[in-house]
């Protein structure tokens, strides 16, 4: 039925008279507004508006696992320019100021073109008292220049940690994009190591001040006395695993080499101590990094900013024979009673040497003299993708879930492998040299760390890890992250036959008999990688004490030669720090202990 | 020679409707204009004209889809339309992205979109579909009970989102088609009373029980029989304590927001805040404005995310009473252009359907204008073809390409 009613006349018009007359009192109120109250909004304009100011809060520290402080926050002062108000012909003035290269001011300008004009840029952090006591006296001479109290990062505990800690950096424009939530053009966000990978439990939570500025942004007084501000939140501490003895004493011990180290409590997965050498200075990143150093950075043939620890990837060498052995008892292939025939190297398609004649050796004998002849043969009666399965068995081949940088995962090579690579008729030679940790076989140090806690462990272990937990400064307790534990299921008498074998290379007639004398007794394996483009890398492998591991250790230093003569030592030393440590500091009391996922990895 | 002209413009001056066009072309340039000069001096927003602009030529080609092809497609794609984006409503709820404050996007890869705008169409498709069926009554129990269920439904879906303002384009929506359609003054009142005391309810027991006195006036004006007018306010009754039940049931962050939304003022440095300064950088504006790229307030950023809702004080601030003048009167030329499509068709579908793109056109414009100018309370909403927003800009180009569509094609209905 269409009712007479429908789209009337009479509807018609008071549609048409609803738009008309809606239509007027906007326009009544916009001349109300722009001609009527014109001067006094013009007033409002021009005088003073409220604005809020964001609150940067204090970043979260860092302590080590004893509680001592290693990161802190250090006030300085930067100099900013704002564009709109701020006249070129300052430049060189402020440059001399600064005692800054000229065309300092103009080059930072440039890279912020894009950027609000309105909006201050941060010339320079960390600018003398002087600098800040002159523009205090020709603030009126100076349009745009001005000074804010900043905090950056201090370094207190004494060591370097460049590949732990990480920097920060200024966020990009690429990130803002992203992130445009938290952050905002000139906030500084973690880059890399420890300060990226926390960054959302350090950063804390941004407050607001609400003040009354004028027209060009100048602050007049603050909003209602700074009763309707929100203080900014402190981001939360974190206690990290680092044990500075041992950490400073591997960073002491790796000056003027190349090469990383990786120490863990077996106990829990703890890393202990961490160095990628050569590292670089963390001091000149907590300002704006000078170009200057990080070209000399880029440039560096030893690429200092490579964190070797977990992304170097070399053959594991000698001391990739203890997982042979394991496999090989595992699988029920040999006993302790079990022996083959050294007469100073296996012949198989071609000659493969030892470097040595030891008759006739059996398992732990072979550890401990790290005997060739007896691997070549073994291998053959494991096969390559019994070795492969036992390989990724023991971490390698993935990655570990270390909660810094991206990590390798390495190669472990298999039967699937070669015949890609050589056709179904791949030359089995090829697992003699697998056998003894040469060849494609490829691991990181931090892999290799892990593999020692799983020997150490007996089969057991942790996601190696670098935060232990974190401050809850709202309920003042501390929190403790959990990490996955791991168990690889295999008979620990076997543990035990590996083991004696890792002790008489340091306490027998084996390849690091060097490092006997001390207090404490250490297992250990030595190996060299070799490799084509240089001098061979040393390697060595070690838990102490060796009937009570506290500490795993896995040491690699480049182009040096021989394991047992340039990595041993310097794992001798990091133990003994450690342990010596462990006498002296006592454990953190009262700590109320809390469990939580730890959610900042992915 | 020029009478040859005149023939060929006239000719295309029948199928197409300049009256239309215009003011959405010039509408979009002062759109354009606002965009670059609030992004101008933001890193963040910088690209934002240039994507506007690549908006603007999709919006062109969709119009002309919907200008050319056959009217019946409109009632054909009816109900699957509305069920699709009823599907989407609820996708969105389920895995929506939440973007300031409400989960109203969904996301398909980098491209991202509001299902809301599309159910706005989709919506009044079949809404005109219903009302314009042969032997349709409005005023009977049973079409009227059926209309609400078929506009409210979207509704409170988006209310979960929660996305204020585009649930009130749908009741401003749903109250226009009803009224076109013919609805009678008494159901109108039925059908208005129990939101009134709804809302009355919200500001305290006094305005509550002021509300429901007057609708026992009201009801004694009507005269009905004595039963039919006390369920009628018993309904009402019921209504203003289920609202009061629901505020209480809320959590307080959400009793807080919709008290802001009721007094601006109680939250001076929230949403009070941008109406502040809106009203600051329109009103010092003055008679010519302070010039392109000039206006203090938009180049400091006084008012965040200045291109999207509040993009009408760039207009005031920088080209001043002039320029806002010269955009509602284009808003109102255009909107008289469409009530004149709306009562000129022959077909009861096209004229409802016309009728309830302009109500939403109307919605958009007065409560996005009225925000600006501090005379409405803060509800984000853009406004139609200026405001920054690809979703935006494309539905409104469609329902723009269905009424030049009904202009073509009016000779066709006898």
């Amino acid at each position: 039925m269409r009712s007479e009613k429908f789209a009337s006349i009479q509807r018609t018009t008071i549609i048409s008279m609803i738009i008309i007359i809606s239509a007027a009192v906007l326009g009544f109120r916009l001349f109300q507004m722009q001609i009527l109250n014109q001067t006094s909004y013009q007033d409002k304009a021009t005088d003073n508006s409220i604005k809020s100011i964001e609150q940067i809060p204090l970043r979260g520290v860092f302590y080590d696992r004893n509680f001592k402080l290693l990161v802190n926050n250090v006030p300085a002062y930067t100099l900013r320019i704002t564009p709109a108000d701020y006249d070129k012909k300052l430049n060189s003035i402020i440059e001399t100021i600064l005692e800054v290269d000229s065309g300092y001011i103009s080059n930072i300008l440039d890279q912020y073109k894009n950027f609000s004009k309105y909006l201050p840029i941060k010339i320079k952090r960390g600018i003398s008292f002087d600098a800040v006591a002159w523009i205090e006296e020709n603030s009126l001479n100076l349009p745009g220049v001005d000074y804010v109290v900043e905090m950056h990062r201090g370094y207190p505990g004494g060591i370097n940690g460049s590949h732990v800690f990480g920097y920060l950096k200024e966020i990009s424009q690429k990130q803002l994009s992203k992130e445009n939530e938290y952050y905002n053009q000139g906030d500084n966000i973690g880059n890399t190591g420890v300060e990226k990978t926390y960054e959302k439990q350090l950063r804390g939570t941004k407050g607001n001040k609400f003040v009354i500025v004028n027209s060009r942004r100048k602050v007049i007084d603050a909003f209602n006395n700074g009763s309707e501000d929100i203080p900014a939140v402190k981001g939360n501490d974190l206690i990290l695993t680092i044990e500075t003895n041992a950490q400073r004493v591997a960073e002491e011990e790796f000056k003027g080499k190349k090469g990383a180290l990786v120490a863990i409590d077996p106990a829990n997965g703890d890393i202990l101590a961490l160095v990628s050498a050569p590292e670089f200075d963390l001091n000149e990143f907590s300002y704006i990094t000078s170009k200057d150093y990080l070209r000399s950075l880029y440039n560096d043939p030893g690429k200092p900013l490579f964190n070797r620890a977990i992304t170097s990837i070399q053959s594991p060498g000698s001391t990739y024979k203890v997982l042979s052995a394991i496999a090989a008892l595992d699988m029920g292939i040999i006993t302790t009673s079990t022996t083959f025939f050294c007469s100073g190297g296996v012949t198989f398609g071609r000659f493969f040497k030892c470097h040595g004649v030891h008759g006739n050796v059996n398992v732990i004998t072979a550890i401990e003299k790290s005997c060739n002849s007896f691997f070549y043969q073994l291998i053959l009666k494991i096969g390559i993708d019994n070795w492969a399965k036992y390989s990724r068995l023991l971490g390698f081949d993935s990655i570990t879930g270390i909660d810094i940088g991206e990590e390798n995962a390495g190669l472990i090579p298999d039967e699937e492998y070669y015949k890609k690579r050589y056709g179904p008729e791949w030359p089995k030679s090829i697992m003699l040299s697998l056998s003894i940790g040469q060849g494609e076989v490829s691991v990181t140090p931090l892999q290799l760390a892990q593999y020692t806690v799983l020997i150490a462990n007996k089969g057991k272990g942790y996601q190696p890890h670098l935060v232990k937990g974190f401050v809850d400064r709202k309920n003042n307790i501390i929190i403790d992250f959990v990490y996955t534990e791991l168990d690889l299921g295999i008979d620990q008498k076997i543990f035990d036959i590996v083991k004696e074998g890792m002790f008489l290379v340091v306490n027998g007639k084996g390849t690091a008999t060097h490092i006997r004398y001390g207090e404490y007794e250490i297992s250990g394996k030595t190996g060299t990688s070799q490799n084509p483009h240089g001098a061979d890398h040393a390697l060595f492998i070690a838990f102490a004490p060796s009937d009570d591991p506290k500490i795993a250790i896995a040491v690699l230093v480049e182009n040096v030669g021989f394991g047992g003569t340039h990595a041993a030592p310097i794992a001798k030393k990091v133990i003994e720090a450690y342990l010596n440590s462990l006498k002296k500091d006592t454990p953190i009391k009262n700590r109320s202990i809390t469990k939580l996922e730890n959610k900042n990895v992915d | 020679m020029w009478i040859n002209e005149l023939r060929i413009d006239y000719h295309l001056k029948d199928k197409f409707d300049f009256g239309l066009i215009f003011p959405v072309i010039i509408l979009f340039i002062f759109g354009l204009t606002a965009i670059y000069s609030s992004t101008f001096s933001n890193a963040i927003a910088q690209g934002n004209f240039q994507k506007q602009l690549i908006w603007g030529i999709v919006a062109v080609i969709v119009f002309f889809i919907t200008y050319s092809i056959p009217t019946n497609t409109f009632k054909q794609i009816t109900i699957p339309s509305y069920f699709i984006t009823i599907f989407l409503l609820i996708v969105v709820l389920l895995i929506g992205q939440r973007i300031s404050g409400a989960k109203s996007w969904l996301a398909i890869g980098s491209f991202g979109f509001q299902p809301s705008e599309f159910a706005k169409l989709a919506t009044i498709l079949m809404l005109s579909k219903y009302l314009s069926r042969q032997n349709a009554n409005i005023d009977s129990f049973k079409d009227l009970s059926f209309t609400l269920a078929i506009g409210f439904f979207p509704v409170i879906l988006i209310l979960f989102e929660p996305d204020m303002g585009t649930a009130f384009v749908f009741i401003a929506m749903i109250l226009t088609l009803i009224f076109w359609k013919g609805i009678s003054v008494f159901a109108m009142f039925v059908v208005l009373s129990p939101g009134f005391v709804a809302v009355s309810s919200l500001f305290g027991s006094y305005y509550f029980f002021g509300a429901l006195l007057f609708v026992i006036a009201m009801l004694f004006v009507f005269r009905k029989d004595f039963f039919f007018s006390g369920s009628i306010f018993a309904f009402n009754l019921a209504s203003g304590f289920f609202a009061d039940y629901v505020f209480k049931a809320l959590s307080t962050h959400q009793q807080k927001r919709i008290q802001a939304f009721i007094d601006p003022m109680s939250d001076p440095l929230g949403s009070g805040y941008n109406t502040i300064q809106a009203k600051v950088a329109i009103g010092s504006g003055g008679l010519f404005g302070k010039g392109f790229l000039e206006g203090n307030q938009t180049q400091l950023q006084f008012i965040p995310e200045q291109w999207t809702d509040f993009i009408y004080c760039v207009i005031g601030e920088e080209f001043g009473f002039v320029g806002a003048i010269i955009t509602i009167g284009l808003f109102t030329f255009l909107f008289l252009r469409i009530l004149k499509i709306a009562s000129g068709s022959k077909d009861e579908f096209l004229s409802l359907l016309s009728i309830g793109i302009l109500s939403v056109y109307f919605a958009h414009f007065i409560i996005n204008i009225g925000m600006v100018v501090g005379i409405m309370p803060v509800i984000g909403l853009p406004l139609p073809f200026i405001s920054y927003g690809g979703s935006s800009l494309v539905v409104n180009m469609i329902m723009l390409g269905i009424l030049a569509n009904i202009y073509r094609t009016r000779k066709n209905y006898a």
